[in-house]
């Protein structure tokens, strides 16, 4: 526990720096292009923090593009029917995807590795043959949730004009998120989540529930990840059936593993803006330059850094403690 | 009331009988040796009785209650822990990550409590690391504290194999071959621990192949051969029945033991 204390005490200025330059950076620029780049990568940086999460208990889901659309629905039909500010379909969202989590991880989660990971895919596909097929979603063509609205006395915020309030909203949901997956991993849900992924047969011997534990995971991690969807529709201004499909859920696999799965915080944040920024940023230079950006990346980090970026640091140390070795070596003996 | 009590248990794997109609009884403070040549159905046993499989037949009582076909974790929680034969820890944890991790059931604080990080939580956290800084001590593991267990020498990984169980707080320990591929001054040492354990009131099932060590351990001796419980009783008794010679001991013990 005093490791986990002092690495907190050691980063924490760093996080507080980072977390600082990001409340002022739209007062550095407001330019629309550079917001667009950041506000789906925080986006998406939660749902990887979740996917990081299931992994974390042994378990690799396909399917996170399911819960997405789930909340972005959710949080659709709620405002276009019920005319709910955005504010309460976020979160009705949130709870949705994770009932439907909770459910299906109750059944699926017996299953083990690659079995589960073809449920889920199968899952999402399941949730976008509904929504291409219900009157109530408008079928194949989607339609157009409302932007959020913000009245705070006589000051207005106007979400359709500036995407300064979403990329303000994103970073408030990406800083509530980080803080939920980070207390829940260095806690002694991390440390039972961690001993489930390295060795199941010890864990349920020495007495954990090994299905409640993953049901946890799944759900929470279903919760946020229903949550993000609803942002990105709203932000984009539509939710269709094929917004949140196979490639995104593999988009999500992809950030997290080049930032690196060692991390339940940064790893994912770093993968998710890395690849959503450059994956963005490329295909505005030359078209259907995303795939190849996210290809280019994951080769690159198998190759030289398997652990991701996060693992840069101790590549590093890895690196002087190695010279100093060898230093040593060339001095005589005493 | 017998502490573990077997009645009947069968376990079949297809056509194979692991084990036939197995009935015995432990009881409290007992420290039982399990033996049998390879295949005699004694891990088998450990994994009926722990859980890890449901038995084809019979029932398996712990303390009065019946357990069979529960959940490992359900099993564990009442007090039954058992060790397993290919030494199983967390490898990429150190030696104290170990015994944390092990420490499980003595978190007596809600998962919500955890999450908000309570003071009841944190002084629960706090015990359970001092609990495992002393279980390092105890098994003489100080030194290799923030060793990842991967990196442990064979005999120092069972030991922390052995306080990983013990650190469950058992009440009746199943042990499969604790000793294996230890040096002979390890042996010495970890075996006073395990006779310590059982001095201490801990009961104890040992399957061992080193059949000295089991008779040196052991007040009583359980033979398996071909799945059957084929002789129970005092070591000295045991190992002068003819079956159990004909099965596991050989001729010329017999004939220097039983004279």
């Amino acid at each position: 526990m005093s490791r986990i204390t002092s690495s907190f005490s050691g980063s924490s200025i760093a996080w507080a720096t980072v977390i600082v330059c990001a409340f002022f950076f739209p007062f550095y620029t407001e330019d629309a292009f550079v917001l667009s780049l950041l506000i789906p990568g925080m986006i998406w940086a939660v749902g990887c923090m979740g996917w990081t999460t299931i992994v974390r208990t042994g378990q690799f889901s396909m399917g996170q593009a399911g819960f997405m659309t789930i909340g972005g629905y959710t949080s659709a039909l709620l405002a276009v029917h019920f005319q709910l500010p955005f504010w309460v379909t976020f979160f009705v969202a949130g709870a949705a995807a994770a009932l439907v989590a909770f459910l299906l991880g109750t059944i699926v989660l017996r299953l083990g590795g690659i079995f589960f990971a073809i449920v889920t895919l199968s899952f999402a596909e399941v949730i976008r043959v509904f929504a291409s097929n219900l009157t109530i979603t408008k079928g194949s063509y989607g339609f157009i949730p409302p932007p959020p609205t913000l009245d705070i006395g006589s000051w207005s915020v106007n979400f359709a004009v500036t995407k300064v309030p979403y990329y303000y909203v994103s970073l408030l949901f990406l800083i509530l998120a980080a803080i939920v997956f980070w207390r829940i991993d260095s806690s002694r849900l991390g440390r039972i989540f961690r001993s489930m992924s390295s060795n199941d047969r010890l864990s349920e011997h020495l007495g954990m529930h090994l299905m409640k534990y993953r049901v946890m995971a799944f759900a929470v991690a279903g919760f946020f990840t229903g949550m993000a969807g609803a942002l990105y529709s709203h932000y984009l201004f539509f939710i269709g059936p094929t917004l949140f499909g196979l490639w995104e859920s593999i988009m999500i696999l992809i950030m997290c593993t080049v930032g690196g799965v060692r991390s339940a915080v940064a790893g994912p944040i770093i993968g998710a803006l890395l690849l959503s920024i450059s994956g963005d940023y490329f295909s505005t230079l030359v078209k259907g330059a995303k795939p190849l950006a996210f290809g280019l990346l994951v080769v690159f980090v198998v190759f030289f850094l398997p652990g991701g970026v996060i693992d840069v640091k101790r590549h590093i140390q890895r690196l002087f403690s190695t010279e100093k070795k060898s230093e040593r070596g060339l001095q005589p003996s005493a | 009331m017998a502490l573990l009590e077997l009645q009947n248990v069968s376990k079949h794997f297809g056509k194979l009988a692991a084990l036939s109609n197995v009935s015995l009884e432990v009881e409290r403070g007992e420290f039982v040796g399990l033996v049998g040549p390879n295949g005699s159905g004694k891990t088998t046993l450990f994994n009926v009785v722990s859980g890890f499989y449901s038995p084809s037949g019979g029932k398996v009582y712990y303390n009065g209650e019946d357990i069979t076909g529960l959940r490992p974790d359900k099993i564990t929680s009442k007090g039954l822990v058992r060790t397993f034969q290919s030494n199983i820890l967390y490898k990429e944890a150190t030696a104290l990550e170990n015994l944390v991790r092990a420490s499980y059931l003595h978190s007596n604080t809600s998962s919500w409590k955890a999450f908000f990080n309570s003071r009841d939580y944190r002084e629960n956290e706090k015990a359970i690391f001092e609990r495992a800084e002393a279980a390092l001590a105890h098994w003489g593991l100080e030194e290799v504290r923030d060793v990842l267990a991967d990196e442990l020498p064979h005999g120092h990984q069972r030991r922390l194999g052995l306080a990983v169980a013990v650190a469950a707080d058992p009440e009746l320990l199943l042990l499969d071959e604790p000793l294996a591929g230890m040096s002979g001054e390890e042996r010495l040492v970890v075996m006073e621990q395990v006779r310590e354990l059982s001095n201490q009131g801990m009961t104890i099932i040992l399957v061992e192949h080193h059949v000295k060590t089991v008779l040196n351990l052991c007040e009583r001796l359980l033979v398996l051969d071909y799945g059957i419980k084929i002789a129970d009783g005092k070591p000295e008794e045991v190992t002068c029945q003819k079956t159990v010679v004909q099965a596991y001991l050989g001729a010329e013990e017999v004939v220097d033991q039983c004279s």
